[in-house]
């Protein structure tokens, strides 16, 4: 493995956890991770040394869960996609998982560029400029964003 | 100087984005004002909640695509050839024009042993949930913690409250019928199984959810009114 390779490699889980956030969907998340990965490998040479390599590849994910939704709208309006990816293995106790789930199930009532924000920085921890820049676009709208959607999940959760 | 401390500013604290000298001045003013501390403290658990969800999620290892393969292959190729090698059929799953879901009383039939020991029967109120599960429905408020949670509160377009919820054994959606919960869409839960089946039956979920619903989900408002009308 070659530098570039070594830093997806090392990128890749927290992709997927992003992934999670994003799709709310384990299997689409398994899927959409394995795509990102083969993606910024194609496309490599588009990014330059001494960029944000985590920014770079946070937004081919991002881009290619938007193309995704937008391709099965177009296409299945009636018809749900199958399955895929359900060999993978889930970590955790059943507690636990029931929690991830009621939580994604609480993003999924967030518009969608609200929840973007919110995995970015909530959950993936990135700063607001790396996050702005994934999401290209302004710090002030990135800001917006995020504490609507905050402020939504605390109305729908409770503090506690 | 007097700049107003807002929501914003205490999540930019919460989040570390902020220079030293407004930290300071944001941690003061949240130690001080009652108001500002219930915020914080909203926002915190939040966050803390998501982290500690979410976070183990990273530390399972994901196996990286082979580099030549994705230089060389193209992308529909390489699903393709992944998609042959899950090892379950693929079973084609078909969502449900709206109407035909609202006449329909279940969308999947619950796994073995979620109605042991009897089963389920064909009489009438043979989908009525039964005492725990229909009590948490009737007082448990969408978020809650518990054995039972409750996802949304919506009500359908004749009118009726139903409410999607996750219990140990049995996820779904529920509405109101007759005197009590009528089970409009179930699940198996994933408790002790550990398979794969929530994904699935989280979509479909999801689905029978559109379908079924009139207008936008209950908000905390509106679902403790319902609640305080018994659901009527």
């Amino acid at each position: 493995m070659d530098e570039f390779e070594r830093a997806l490699a090392s990128l890749l889980p927290r992709l997927r956890r992003f992934a999670h956030g994003l799709t709310r969907d384990r299997a689409d998340a398994d899927d959409l991770t394995q795509r990102t990965a083969e993606r910024a490998l194609k496309a490599r040479a588009q990014w330059q040394a001494g960029t944000n390599f985590d920014a770079w590849a946070y937004r081919i994910m991002r881009n290619l869960w938007i193309d995704t939704v937008r391709g099965r709208q177009r296409r299945d309006k009636w018809i749900a996609p199958e399955e895929e990816g359900t060999d993978v293995g889930i970590a955790g106790d059943a507690e636990t998982q029931a929690e991830l789930h009621f939580l994604m199930r609480a993003m999924d009532r967030l518009p969608d560029e609200q929840r973007e924000a919110v995995a970015l920085v909530m959950i993936e921890g990135l700063s607001y400029a790396d996050a702005a820049e994934v999401l290209e676009v302004p710090a002030g709208t990135l800001t917006s964003r995020l504490v609507r959607g905050r402020q939504a999940l605390v109305k729908m959760l409770g503090g506690d | 100087m007097a700049e107003q401390i807002d929501e914003a500013m205490v999540i930019a604290w919460l989040d570390g984005e902020l220079d030293e000298v407004t930290a300071a001045r944001v941690a003061a003013a949240v130690a001080n004002d009652p108001a500002l501390r219930t915020m914080a403290d909203a926002h915190r658990a939040i966050r803390a909640r998501f982290a500690s969800a979410f976070g183990p999620i990273a530390d399972e290892p994901v196996t990286m695509p082979s580099p030549a393969s994705a230089q060389v292959v193209s992308l529909a190729a390489v699903r393709a050839a992944r998609a042959k090698e899950v090892a379950a059929p693929p079973a084609r799953r078909w969502a449900i024009p709206g109407a035909i879901a609202a006449s329909l009383l279940v969308g999947v039939l619950v796994g073995h042993g979620a109605f042991a020991p009897n089963g389920v029967v064909d009489q009438a109120g043979a989908l009525a949930l039964a005492a725990p599960l229909a009590r948490a429905l009737d007082n448990q408020l969408a978020g809650a913690p518990g054995g039972v949670r409750v996802a949304l509160s919506f009500r359908d377009h004749s009118g009726a409250y139903c409410r999607s919820f996750t219990a140990t054994h049995l996820s779904g959606i529920a509405c109101r019928g007759g005197d009590g919960w009528q089970l409009r869409y179930a699940a198996p839960g994933n408790a002790g199984t550990g398979d794969y089946r929530m994904a699935g039956g989280d979509t479909q979920q999801a689905e029978m959810v559109a379908a079924l619903i009139a207008g936008e989900p209950l908000d905390a408002a509106a679902e403790r009114e319902a609640r305080e009308r018994g659901w009527r």
